[in-house]
């Protein structure tokens, strides 16, 4: 049969090539879709392109991985390249074994080489960032320099090594003018592979990286975690070239050497010389006009820094700014989702964060594992005179000396009643457990809220951990579940604002907010009494910019800047002088806000549980929620 | 003879506990064509790196012009070496090749171009300057090899098989080149192969080695007329090599039938190997001669016939410019001055000394 009119042949070649790029042309598509939608063709545009470019995060970023990959190929190109020649010269035996070594980093999954080499970095007690990533990244790039270089090796007679020492040369140049010469090819073969594999690399970058350093790959993976940005394809598509550009040139080269191997032509030394020419001059020139581009950043910033760790969307990000432009220092700024995620991300890679904002519990447990340093109160004038002493008081239900923490927000739970719905006075958890409001009731989807209600409702702590109130307190929860609408968190909020249901347990801070949205809407604090929390400032026992953190503190404790974090996040603020200055009386006055000494009076802060404490909700909560 | 230039004292070599060479040694003189023949294995190649200065003998000296060198490196010896695949620098041209050397001793681009020119004329290949090394034959390659060595004006050359891998036809000009070389340069070469016809050809002097032990030294005519024992025997050329008894001086019973020989001194009945090269063994008509047989095999190789003749009860290998037609009754005849007697090894030490075939 002929073989090229089988039609099923290019139908197949044809579906393999659109699955594998499918994807990529997509990706490519909408780096060029004017419209930011995934679904709709916005015309053409450069736009997402020149934004870019003018990223300076983005660049800093690019910069670093280009530094990163630059100096990784140098290394473990001369490393692997001197390890080849050395294997050449051993025993069989000795060869195949440490080869077997040197090939595990390739072989390994990037997660356990990841980990492994994390863990190393910080029993060595070595600070994770450039240094760190660069040594991963020269560790996994070494086996493909000795992949290339290796098999050239062996090729290669030792004789012609012997006659230049024969004719007089001494040992290295004799090396330099026969060896190298022979092996150029496969080396930047070798090296070009372990550029890309460097520009390339996630997983090992993501865990030796540390806080506040970034290469493209895992600075698209924070912005992913956002939503993507139109931006983020035009990086992608231009790693994508870049990529496979070294790619092909590699492969060029193997081409090239193994031509050479069987039968080398007086020009094709000419061309290899040519194309490894071009192949330098472009990346260096390349490398040079990205350090230039990142001089400003990556270099000038080094020594003034400090690193914030801060729960999502709990600041003003102007506040950042003026912070920047008045003391000089770069704020580096990460965000978490739950204390429980900052606890385990400060406990397992020992991330560089200067200055952290957990809760009060959390500040509790921190201190306890020796996760923080004392204050050096002197350096927080601002903090002494301007937060009010009752919040240092509360304080020390987590904080007993007052050494840790500065406070930074705090707030009530409580009931957050629609006056449309609910025609009678709110005053009690009780009327949580009413059935005339059956499927109108929404609860707090966490442990500590959902008992917190039960315990206080029974006049019981809120801290208890006594089996049998916990026991009552399980049946009521679970009695009131088939009145329940949702176990919810954000929604409460949206929730109410939108009429959706009569009764919910909210915090303080976003019941400010929805009085703003919807008028109907009151918050209560139960007479039982309910949760005071408070959120602090602490430092983090392995900072390294403690002056600039101090600094950091001290200047959110500033009444002006206190109050533009109160108008933007809408909790409230322990910063005495600041609530004076609150423009709008309502709220100045407010009682949601800012609730008299009485009402403070009955409510308590958590305090941790402990091991057998926590055992003891996660159960009865399983119980509760499926009973739900 | 001419004064001593390099002499291996003592000389002993093992890889990886294997004994390569042991107490070898060995004195070769000014200007002499000296070559160390024996089979692969046999430790020539490993005594020639040794004077190259490519291995370090474990034990022993290596005395060069009257001077210890046993630790010098090899580019501070003053000798150069042709290796067995040419090895030129395949990205350098022919005068970039054969310049390598005289670059690292800084001479003047004059005198570098004048050695370049003089090289190339010495072996035969005016004009190849800049020619690459891959775009010449494998002789081609070998000679310019050999310019690139000598133009260093060593004392010494040393050559590892350098013919071992060009064909038969090339291989025979190119031994005639080298003799021609040797005699117009003057200079001494130490030359290793295992081809025993390359080294009766070229060398002034032949050293036989066999498991780490030299064999029989000696100028090619007594190496071949007088093998000392059945290895060299057999190694050098086509033998009859037999088991015999020494009936009395110059009496030897071969096969049970007694030949008058040359030699003497070995005692009575006592046990020998014989050697009888194959053009000495004479076939002469049934009842001329003194074992009588019967050809067996006959081939025609241009210069004589090769004929197998089964007589005593065996085979004897005979070279002759007659043909005797298979199955032909002949009588064996040998000349008493071409009966090579040798002493039977008689220990299990003279055993290891290489009487064992290769």
């Amino acid at each position: 049969m002929n073989r090229k009119t089988n039609p099923v042949e290019k139908i197949y070649m044809g579906i393999i090539f659109l699955f594998m790029y499918a994807p990529i042309v997509t990706l490519i598509v909408l780096s060029f879709n004017k419209s930011k939608s995934r679904a709709k063709w916005g015309g053409f545009t450069f736009q997402w392109y020149l934004n870019l470019v003018q990223d300076s995060e983005v660049l800093n970023a690019m910069a670093n991985t280009l530094i990163i990959a630059l100096i990784a190929t140098i290394v473990s190109t001369v490393i692997g390249t001197a390890a080849s020649v050395a294997l050449t010269g051993m025993k069989r035996r000795t060869r195949s074994l440490i080869m077997g070594v040197t090939n595990i980093p390739m072989i390994n999954a990037d997660i356990v080489t990841g980990i492994s080499l994390m863990l190393l970095f910080k029993v060595l007690h070595f600070d994770a960032g450039f240094i760190t990533v660069l040594i991963a990244h020269i560790t996994f790039d070494i086996p493909y320099v000795m992949l290339s270089v290796l098999p050239r090796m062996k090729t290669i007679s030792p004789s012609v090594y012997e006659a230049a020492l024969d004719l007089g040369a001494e040992p290295f140049f004799a090396f330099r003018r026969t060896i190298l010469p022979d092996l150029a090819p496969a080396i930047i073969s070798g090296s070009l592979m372990a550029f890309t594999m460097s520009i390339d690399d996630f997983i090992i970058t993501y865990f030796t990286k540390g806080s506040g350093f970034d290469t493209l790959s895992t600075k698209i993976y924070s912005e992913v975690k956002r939503g993507i940005r139109p931006e983020i394809y035009a990086l992608s598509a231009i790693i994508f070239v870049a990529v496979l550009i070294l790619l092909l040139l590699s492969d060029r080269m193997k081409l090239q050497s193994g031509k050479l191997a069987s039968r080398a032509r007086a020009g094709g030394n000419e061309k290899i010389k040519k194309i490894g020419g071009i192949v330098a001059l472009a990346g260096v020139s390349l490398a040079i006009i990205l350090m230039a581009l990142a001089f400003g950043g990556v270099f000038s910033k080094k020594s003034t820094q400090v690193f914030v760790y801060n729960a999502g969307e709990y600041i003003d990000p102007e506040v950042i700014e003026l912070f920047q432009k008045e003391t000089g220092i770069e704020v580096v700024y990460d965000e978490f989702e739950s204390n429980e995620i900052m606890y385990a991300k400060i406990a397992s890679d020992g991330a560089a964060y200067d200055v952290l904002c957990p809760s009060d519990y959390m500040i509790a447990k921190m201190i306890s594992n020796d996760m923080l340093m004392k204050l050096d109160w002197p350096e927080l004038p601002n903090a002494q005179n301007y937060i009010g002493r009752q919040y240092y008081e509360s304080a020390q239900a987590f904080d007993p000396s007052n050494e840790y923490a500065v406070p930074y927000c705090w707030g009530t739970v409580g009931i957050l009643y629609n006056r449309e719905m609910v025609h009678e006075s709110v005053n009690s958890w009780d009327i949580l457990w009413n059935p005339k409001y059956k499927g109108e009731i929404l609860m707090q989807d966490s442990i500590r809220d959902a008992f917190m209600v039960a315990l206080a409702r029974r006049g019981y702590s809120i801290n208890s951990v006594d089996p049998d109130e916990i026991n009552t307190a399980t049946a009521d929860l679970i009695e009131q579940a088939p009145l329940v609408q949702a176990y919810v968190i954000d929604q409460v909020r949206d929730k109410m604002i939108g009429n959706e249901a009569a009764l919910g347990v909210i915090y303080s801070g976003e019941a400010i907010y929805t009085r703003r949205e919807n008028e109907n809407l009151e918050y209560v604090i139960p007479d039982e009494g309910s949760n005071v929390w408070i959120d602090g400032w602490v430092i983090s026992r392995d900072a390294r910019n403690i002056e600039n953190a101090l600094a950091w503190i001290d200047f959110l404790c500033r009444p002006e800047i206190a109050l533009m974090n109160f108008e933007y996040i809408t909790y409230s603020t322990p910063n005495l002088a600041a609530q004076e200055m609150i423009e709008d009386e309502e709220i100045r006055n407010s009682k949601v806000a800012f609730p008299d000494d009485e009402t403070l009076s009955r409510c308590d802060t958590y305090v941790s549980l402990g091991e057998e404490g926590d055992r003891l909700y996660n159960e009865a909560w399983k119980k509760v929620k499926s009973a739900d | 003879m001419s004064k001593e230039l390099i002499s291996l004292s003592h000389i002993s070599k093992s890889y990886d506990g294997q004994l390569i060479l042991d107490d070898l040694n060995l004195v070769i003189h000014e200007n002499e064509f000296m070559t160390l023949l024996g089979p692969s294995g046999c430790g020539k190649t490993t005594t020639l790196r040794i004077i190259g200065g490519f291995e370090t003998p474990d034990q022993g000296k290596v005395i060069f012009d009257g001077q210890d060198i046993t630790a010098l490196a090899p580019n501070k010896r003053q000798l150069n070496t042709v290796f067995q695949k040419y090895a030129l620098f395949t990205h350098m041209d022919i005068a970039d090749n054969i310049a390598f050397g005289l670059r690292i001793k800084n001479k003047t681009d004059q005198y570098i171009k004048d050695k370049i020119q003089y090289a190339l004329k010495l072996v035969n290949l005016e004009g190849y300057e800049h020619r690459m090394p891959d775009s010449l034959s494998g002789g081609q390659q070998q000679r310019i090899a050999i310019a690139r060595a000598i133009v260093n004006e060593p004392k010494v050359l040393l050559l590892d098989e350098p013919l071992g891998a060009l064909d038969l036809k090339l291989r025979q000009d190119m031994q005639y080149e080298l003799i021609r070389l040797k005699k117009e340069l003057g200079i001494t070469f130490i030359y290793v192969t295992h081809d025993q016809e390359e080294a009766l050809t070229m060398s002034d002097h032949i050293v036989v080695m066999n498991q780490g032990y030299i064999q029989q030294e000696g100028t090619p005519e007594d190496i071949y007329n007088e093998p000392e024992n059945a290895f060299v025997a057999d190694f050098i050329g086509d033998s009859n090599i037999i088991t015999a008894t020494m009936v009395k001086d110059e009496l030897v019973r071969i096969l049970g039938h007694e030949f008058p020989c040359v030699d003497k001194g070995f005692g009575t009945e006592k046990p020998v190997d014989v050697v009888i090269r194959p053009e000495d063994v004479e076939l002469v008509p049934r009842g001329q001669g003194a074992i009588p047989g019967v050809v067996s095999h006959i081939i025609f190789k241009g210069v004589h016939y090769e004929m197998e003749v089964q007589a005593g009860g065996f085979e004897w290998l005979v070279h002759s410019t007659k043909e005797s037609p298979v199955g032909t009754e002949v009588d064996i005849r040998v000349d008493p001055f071409n009966i090579q007697v040798m002493n039977k090894p008689a220990s299990e030490d003279e055993q290891a000394l290489g009487v064992e075939e290769a």
